[in-house]
């Protein structure tokens, strides 16, 4: 740290350098902190959760119960004991609530006074943040698993829709119609998520095992379709070929710099893809519980100089170094499956959101000095217990001697 | 540091001592088997973890491997212990909360798919012992350890886990019990919308059957309902009156003709009719104001009759005491009246009675048939719905639809049954209309009768007048058989114009009987002087008299069919047991050569033997066995020579030993020999299930003795699990699941198979294998 302190000043390093390795050790540091608490409001499972890019300030959370929230993340109070407020929250006594559980909820990239949600009630909805008040709505004939707003396009505002009809839908804001569809996958779109870095380039999985890239201002059909044999026909059966895995795929997460595609499917699999050529780059994360039947919302660090997946696996949150393919840690501290996950880029932090209506932060635990340690040894030997917590002290009765 | 360091350097030799002994300590207090910790040995763990964390974290990965037994005493008592140290110390908190949700899932039972292990009793104990600690964790650690805060929430809120409730019902259990709900809610639903259905097209049917009773009763008795009683006796105010009234001014008027003789009898008569009459005043009264109403409807019969129209309830009061004896010349002046003695005939009916004429047969049938539809129909399934509605709490106007359709339909059988219609004279097809209290004596010439089909064996007492024999076979006066009878016939309700009528015929009976030139007369001489022999007692006689013979025949020879034994009685039989065969009867072709005589023993042994049924008589036996059985008694069988249980019967004493030496051995050496090898039945397994079912003891643990000692069980403390999957099914399945079992019963069946597909490959399902 010293060392990397002293490059810095010397200017023999590039700044980035100093940030990336303070990242990597603050997301190493990632724990269940006792004083970051999340409001609960979701009476059911938390499906998604999406912090905005601007400020990284608000978050908003989807339920199963169709509640729509959105939490306050920074702590001004200047304690480090801070409970995430609800700021506001589309409540079941809401006229404009959606009727059934909340699948994704994004933000609008530019600007936090607009987001978008879609639920199994086949609808998508367009909400002014001010009212909470749906601005638009957008009907579909099945259930809508998933829905992305390009983050990056200056060309166009299309959301893409993913459903259960096996067509992709693009709906364009602007004109607040659907505008296009994308013709390939033959199952159940489970989901949809645009390219960081190019803004016309989609990526698509789907229940019938496939992903597909695409470029939107192609009619014809997909640039892409990942194979997870990298079309080695000897080792894939008939059916087998091109799939991405063998068995639905539910999740889908570019990394931050757009070069890369995580997925993940019902196999227990995550494979990482270079997006450009859709190769799949075999890196082995080992076995990663997933048994959902929807969208699995993972995510992936930014800023660290070994980049970190976070992804859901059961009823904890694995953590994947990206390109080794090594289980970092599991965070545990949810009680039932956890669905979504999301990182936040400025604090290193991860919130997480689980079948158990929780939604839990995930702080770097802050390195305490060893000058310190030594200190609070000192104060155990003498007996002096005043600045820890009596819960955390051990308390053996005097007759066990 | 360095200093601790070296400590725990020497700690690890130490401590590898301390190990092996926590080991043992934690497998001893976890199967245990006991409710509660054994103080002692809990004390020795905590002394021993108090010294560093490594021990408590031995502690903790043993604790945590007993607790995921499949036993809930095992966990029960890990659980037990981890709670111990869990206010303890801080080190096993962390360890424990890391992984609290493993923890939770092995002791709270969270995961649905995971639950608590048997026996059910301690797993119960088990969760309600963690939920209660779990919240006392929450209460004191919540707030410094942050997973244990969320563990707690996620149990109140997920699980909803009510950590008020003593029952400490899962949501599993609370579902089930939701489910048991619904279910019965859907067939109580069901049940409703069925019996709404059912009503619905039956309404209908049983208006219709209630509207159809109505007019029937209407047409039966056209003033039956209330309202028209009210009218009807606003009208009938003026000619009010009680029957019997009316009884005795025709009575009077008949009386008055007759012979002053009768009216000793009558009075006695009198008096009883009395009696009678009082009894039913009451009744007779209410019964008034229903008949009122008829009454006017006989106005114009009754005005002839009745001159004396003025003479009312008042008048019969007076009337009745005068009975009391008064100056019979004073009475005679004042009434007119010859006999101050007169006979009062009160014509009683106990209600309504209708009885089918052939005016009204087809009525009446039909008032059958629809009290008939009612009763076995439409009463039990009103009753039905009724339940039903109550039982699920349908809606409200249901039920009082079902109940007004009950009201009224138990309302047409009441009026049904006030009626009291004379079903039994059905054949008959004759009617009276019996209720209003005129007396005709026309009308009392249709006396009921039970049918009777040629010979009578018995003829009631009433009738016996009508056919000139004594009112009863053993006495003959007729002042006693008067008061006999009613006691004699107390279920059918006579209708007291019997009695008058018969009373009547009696008097006239007895008048003849004082002529002695009158049949009567002479048929009560005669009966005094010989008694006649009643019928039961001449068919005794008749059977006595037939014994007598049997036992009186003197003692012959038996007869026995005439045989060929008897033929050749004493002397050698010729062709006995000898089968000849006739020659050919071919007129010149003859066979070469032809046995024509063939013994035959069987043929033989016939021709000689008899067969003679024993002739002697049969001794009882009067012993019995005596042997000493298993409860103590003695063997009562009486065999006459040998016991099937206990072989030859030998003489035996008071408490059943052989009385000699011999066979008292021999029986011992039989005792000890069936000891030694116990019948299958005995399988103290067996026993053992046996006793656990019915709770006696049947001496398993005797039988047991030698086999038991071999096996002997790792942890005896703990209850046994197996015990409870040893059921007769799952013995059974043992059996019929066996491996080597499946495997014959696969080979004959494929077998079987083989032969088909060889046996009609030509077709197709055969020719694929």
């Amino acid at each position: 740290m010293l060392g990397y302190l002293a490059a810095r000043q010397a200017g023999l390093d590039d700044p980035l350098r100093l940030r990336r390795a303070e990242s990597t050790r603050r997301v190493l540091g990632l724990q269940l902190n006792p004083d970051r608490d999340v409001d609960r409001i979701h009476g059911n499972g938390i499906n998604t959760i999406d912090i905005e890019a601007i400020e990284g300030r608000y978050m908003l959370s989807g339920g199963a119960d169709g509640v729509i929230a959105i939490y306050d993340l920074e702590n001004y109070s200047g304690k480090s004991q801070y409970t995430c407020k609800a700021v506001c929250t589309v409540g079941r006594s809401s006229r404009h609530v959606h009727k059934f559980s909340v699948e994704t909820v994004q933000w609008y990239p530019y600007d936090t006074g607009m987001f978008v949600s879609s639920s199994f009630d086949k609808t998508m909805k367009v909400w002014d943040t001010e009212t909470l008040k749906p601005a638009e709505l957008f009907e579909f004939e099945g259930n809508v698993y998933s829905h992305h707003l390009s983050p990056i396009a200056r060309k166009h505002s299309l959301i893409a829709v993913g459903t259960k009809n096996p067509k992709i839908q693009l709906c364009d804001l602007k004109s607040g119609s659907k505008i296009h569809v994308l013709q390939g996958h033959r199952g159940e779109v489970l989901s949809v998520r645009w390219s960081p870095r190019y803004e016309h380039i989609l990526a698509s999985a789907s229940a019938d095992s496939k992903v597909k890239v695409w470029d939107v201002r192609r009619a014809s059909g997909s640039l892409l379709t990942l194979d997870q044999h990298n079309g080695d026909k000897s080792k894939a059966s008939s059916e087998a070929a091109n799939t991405a895995h063998n068995g639905r795929v539910n999740g889908l997460c570019f990394t931050g710099d757009g070069l890369y595609l995580l997925t993940t499917g019902t196999d227990d699999r995550m494979r990482l893809w270079n997006s450009a050529s859709g190769e799949n780059t075999l890196v082995n994360y080992g076995k990663v519980c997933n048994e959902s039947r929807k969208r699995l919302q993972f995510t992936v660090s930014r800023g660290c100089s070994p980049e970190f997946v976070f992804v859901p696996c059961g009823s904890s949150v694995a953590v994947y170094a990206l390109h080794t393919g090594e289980l970092v840690t599991m965070l545990r501290g949810h009680y039932n499956n956890v669905d979504c996950c999301e990182f936040h880029p400025d604090y290193q932090e991860l919130y997480s959101g689980g079948k158990d209506c929780n939604i839990l932060a995930w702080v770097p635990v802050l390195r305490t000095s060893d000058v310190e340690e030594e200190s609070n040894r000192e104060n155990k030997v003498t007996g002096g217990q005043s600045s820890v917590n009596p819960a955390l002290q051990d308390a053996w009765s005097s007759d066990e001697d | 540091m360095l200093v601790n360091r070296t400590e725990q350097l020497l700690g690890t030799v130490m401590e590898l001592s301390q190990r092996d002994r926590l080991s043992d300590l934690v497998e001893e207090l976890t199967t245990s088997g006991q409710p509660q910790l054994n103080h002692d040995k809990m004390k020795e763990v905590k002394k021993i973890c108090k010294v560093s964390n490594d021990c408590i974290e031995h502690v903790y990965h043993s604790l945590m491997s007993q607790l995921n037994q499949e036993h809930a005493e095992i966990r029960l008592s890990a659980f037990q212990m981890a709670s111990e140290l869990f206010s303890r110390s801080h080190h096993f908190r962390t360890l424990l909360v890391d992984n609290f949700q493993e923890f939770l899932e092995l002791t709270v039972e969270t995961d649905a798919e995971q639950p608590l292990p048997p026996p059910k009793e301690v797993a119960r104990k088990l969760r309600l012992l963690a939920i209660q600690t779990v919240q006392s964790w929450q209460a004191s650690y919540g707030s410094a350890y942050k997973k244990l805060a969320l563990g707690y929430h996620f149990l109140k809120q997920v699980k909803k886990v009510d950590f008020q409730d003593v029952e400490a019902r899962t949501v599993a259990e609370r579902r089930r019990d939701e489910e048991r709900q619904r279910k019965m809610e859907r067939i109580y639903k069901e049940r409703v919308e069925a019996a709404t259905k059912d009503m619905e097209e039956t309404y209908q049917d049983i208006e219709a059957t209630l509207t159809e009773m109505e007019s029937c009763m209407r047409l039966l008795l056209p003033e039956f309902s209330l309202t028209d009683i009210r009218t009807a006796n606003e009208h009938a105010s003026d000619d009010e009156q009680p029957c019997c009234s009316k009884d005795l001014r025709d009575d009077s008027k008949e009386e008055k003709t007759q012979d002053i003789e009768e009216s000793t009898v009558k009075e006695r008569k009198e008096n009883e009719g009395m009696t009678e009459e009082h009894g039913s005043h009451d009744e007779e009264v209410e019964d008034d104001q229903k008949r009122d109403g008829n009454e006017h409807e006989d106005k114009q019969a009754e005005m002839d009759v009745a001159q004396g129209q003025k003479d009312d309830e008042e008048e019969d009061d007076s009337e009745e005491e005068e009975i009391e004896p008064a100056d019979e010349d004073l009475f005679i002046r004042n009434s007119g009246l010859i006999s101050h003695s007169y006979s009062l005939d009160l014509n009683l009916s106990p209600g309504l009675h209708v009885k089918e004429t052939d005016d009204n047969e087809a009525v009446v049938s039909t008032v059958i048939d629809l009290y008939k539809l009612i009763t076995t129909k439409h009463l039990p399934a009103v009753q039905g719905w009724v339940q039903v509605f109550t039982k699920s709490g349908a809606e409200q106007q249901l039920l009082r639809r079902a109940l007004d359709l009950k009201r009224s339909l138990e309302a047409a059988l009441e009026k049904h049954k006030e009626l009291h219609i004379d079903y039994k004279t059905r054949d008959r097809k004759v009617i009276m209309a019996f209720w209003d209290g005129e007396d005709d004596e026309d009308d009392e010439d249709f006396d009921e009768v039970p049918e009777k089909e040629g010979y009578e064996p018995h003829i009631p007492d009433h009738l016996r007048a009508e056919y000139g024999l004594d009112p009863s076979p053993s006495t003959s006066t007729a002042p006693v058989t008067q008061k006999k009878l009613p006691a004699k016939r107390p279920a059918p309700p006579v209708p007291p114009s019997y009695s008058s009528c018969l009373s009547r015929r009696l008097k006239r009976l007895a008048e003849e009987e004082q002529d002695p030139t009158s049949v009567v007369a002479t048929l009560r001489v005669l009966n005094k002087r010989i008694p006649v022999p009643t019928e039961s007692s001449s068919s005794a006689s008749g059977q006595g008299s037939s014994q007598s013979g049997t036992d009186q025949k003197p003692v012959e020879a038996p007869v026995v069919p005439f045989g060929l034994d008897l033929y050749y009685w004493g002397q050698e039989q010729p062709n006995a047991g000898k089968i000849i065969k006739s020659t050919s009867q071919h007129q010149f072709w003859v066979p070469a050569e032809v046995e024509e005589e063939v013994d035959n023993r069987d043929l033989l042994a016939e021709s000689k033997s008899r067969y003679i049924s024993y002739p002697g008589t049969f001794t009882p036996v009067s012993h019995s066995c005596r042997a000493p059985l298993g409860n103590g008694k003695l063997c009562q069988r009486q065999d006459r020579l040998k016991c099937p249980f206990h072989g030859r019967i030998i003489p035996r004493d008071q408490e059943g030993r052989p009385c000699s030496k011999e066979d008292r051995l021999r029986e011992e050496q039989e005792e000890r020999r069936k000891r030694e090898q116990q019948p299958d039945w005995r399988d103290p397994e067996l026993m053992r299930d046996i006793e656990a079912a019915t709770g006696e003891d049947l001496g398993s643990d005797r039988v047991r003795g030698k086999k038991g000692k071999g096996k002997k069980k790792k942890y005896p403390n703990l209850s046994d699990l197996k015990q409870h999957t040893n059921t007769s099914r799952s013995r059974l399945e043992k059996k019929v699941f066996n491996k080597s079992s499946m495997r014959r019963v696969a080979e004959v069946m494929n077998k079987a198979d083989i032969r088909k597909h060889d046996k009609y490959s030509n077709q197709f399902n055969y020719a694929l294998k």
